[in-house]
């Protein structure tokens, strides 16, 4: 596993002092969406939905850093749309920066080579860009529905490296992932010198165009378990190997909706990063209101019952690290060993 | 149309209350595109609805209004319609529909765009 020493003990002493508070429900990583807009329309995304005068707008840097604030979380995820295409992303990454919290940048990296050049971001611990990748060359370009943007892509993670920034690489697996071209895929990525991968099966959005190629669970657990039975040393995955291993069958988690709430133009949206059944004008609110025990894989709730998302399940992952012996001993197993 | 790209685009129920006020209002919410609110004192709102409390002690929609601002929030007592005026940004937009416009594009040259 590949998460810095200074992050996990960071994550950590954040969770055992939640413990120790007698706090059964925290949040781990927000989940900010400064805007919609993105410079590509993925079949699988249901987050570019919306008319122009929304796509349009944004939030302010001073709205982004109250949610932080309110959240608490030590993570911040900068997800979207295309977060390199907000205005303001070098402002509210010093600030986020500052504030010592650990911010992936989830991009698409079209536009990272550009944006470095004009000296928008500093390296520093705090900050990752997680290039989204999902696969090799013919499998990116055709998830994300046009040719050419792997080769951008590695392209700006090249150049974010030469700078001295970390780089990481998140993928979403869909139905017909072929696990040997991900093993390939996974030489590719630590060739060229990624920190680390973050993977996650895909959900199925009921706004995404591609309703047919999501994974159901055991799919996911035949998937993984491929994949990752026998995984190289040289591999870095910058994510719980426990998470991993609930996506191969070994563990059987049940969703954290609360862990990586998700804040946007919107407000708190209710439950999670992907479902969208209303917002909350607060994290308080969000937190104190939202009918919990009606999501997760056990609540018999339709939408999340072949959800395995890391959204929801890496929070559990974590949280198990820390609050059992069974999921610290695998965990540091894991870590030591390099298998799964 | 295909019937898995069926869409309310256009859809206009007339008056509204009580039950059917409530269930327009859900399907506006989940609508991806701008409706038209019309209030009970003549006045109409242009927006995109991003969200309603029907449980709150005031049942209330959010618009953020398509002419711009800060978002607006009206009551359900207030509204005397919902017209689904907008169009439907993720309706016509299926995988099907994508795989055939890519054919489409490579039958047509070597580049391909989104």
């Amino acid at each position: 596993m590949s998460v810095p020493l200074s992050q996990m003990w960071t994550v950590a002493s954040y969770v055992l002092k939640q413990r120790l508070r007698g706090n059964s429900r925290y949040p781990l990583v927000l989940m900010l969406e400064p805007l919609f807009r993105c410079n590509l329309a993925c079949a699988g995304c249901g987050k570019i939905q919306y008319p122009g005068h929304i796509l349009r707008k944004h939030l302010s840097v001073e709205q982004c850093l109250a949610a932080v604030q309110e959240c608490g979380a030590p993570m911040v995820s900068i997800p979207g749309g295309e977060p390199l295409m907000y205005p303001e992303i070098g402002h509210l990454v010093a600030e986020l920066v500052a504030r010592r919290k650990y911010v992936y940048l989830c991009t698409n990296a079209i536009l990272l080579k550009e944006k470095l050049a004009e000296g928008l971001f500093t390296p520093s611990k705090y900050l990752s860009f997680s290039v989204h990748m999902d696969g090799l060359r013919e499998e990116h370009d055709e998830a994300v529905c046009r040719d050419g943007v792997y080769d951008q892509a590695v392209e700006g993670i090249r150049e974010a490296l030469r700078r001295g920034f970390r780089v990481t690489t998140n993928s979403t697996l869909f139905d017909g992932a072929s696990a040997i071209r991900m093993q390939m895929f996974f030489d590719e990525m630590m060739d060229l010198g990624v920190e680390g991968m973050m993977l996650s099966p895909g959900y199925s959005y009921s706004k995404a165009p591609d309703q047919e190629h999501f994974l159901r669970r055991q799919k996911t657990h035949e998937l993984f378990s491929k994949m990752l039975s026998n995984p190289k040393k040289r591999w870095k995955f910058n994510q719980s190997p426990l998470f991993l291993q609930f996506l191969m069958g070994k563990w059987d988690f049940e969703c954290t909706p609360w862990g990586n709430p998700t804040y946007n133009m919107f407000g708190w949206q209710r439950p999670c990063y992907l479902l969208q059944e209303g917002y909350a004008a607060t994290f308080k609110e969000l937190m104190e209101t939202t009918r919990w025990e009606g999501y997760g894989h056990r609540s018999g709730n339709e939408k999340c019952k072949d959800c395995m998302v890391h959204c929801g399940y890496e929070p559990t992952a974590v949280n198990t690290t820390f609050t059992s012996w069974k999921g610290f001993k695998a965990t540091v197993e894991a870590t030591l060993t390099g298998r799964l | 149309m295909a019937p898995d790209e069926r869409t309310l685009e256009g859809w206009d129920p007339g008056p509204l209350e009580g039950g059917a006020l409530a269930e327009a209002v859900e399907r506006a919410f989940d609508y991806r595109g701008d409706v038209t609110v019309e209030r009970r004192d003549g006045g109409e709102v242009v927006g995109y609805l991003f969200n309603r409390d029907a449980d709150a002690a005031t049942p209330f929609v959010q618009l953020f209004a398509a002419s711009g601002g800060d978002p607006l929030t009206i009551p359900y007592a207030d509204i005397r319609a919902i017209r689904f005026t907008g169009r439907d940004t993720a309706a016509g937009n299926s995988y099907a529909a994508w795989l055939r416009s890519r054919e489409a594009a490579k039958a047509a040259g070597p580049a391909r765009g989104a």
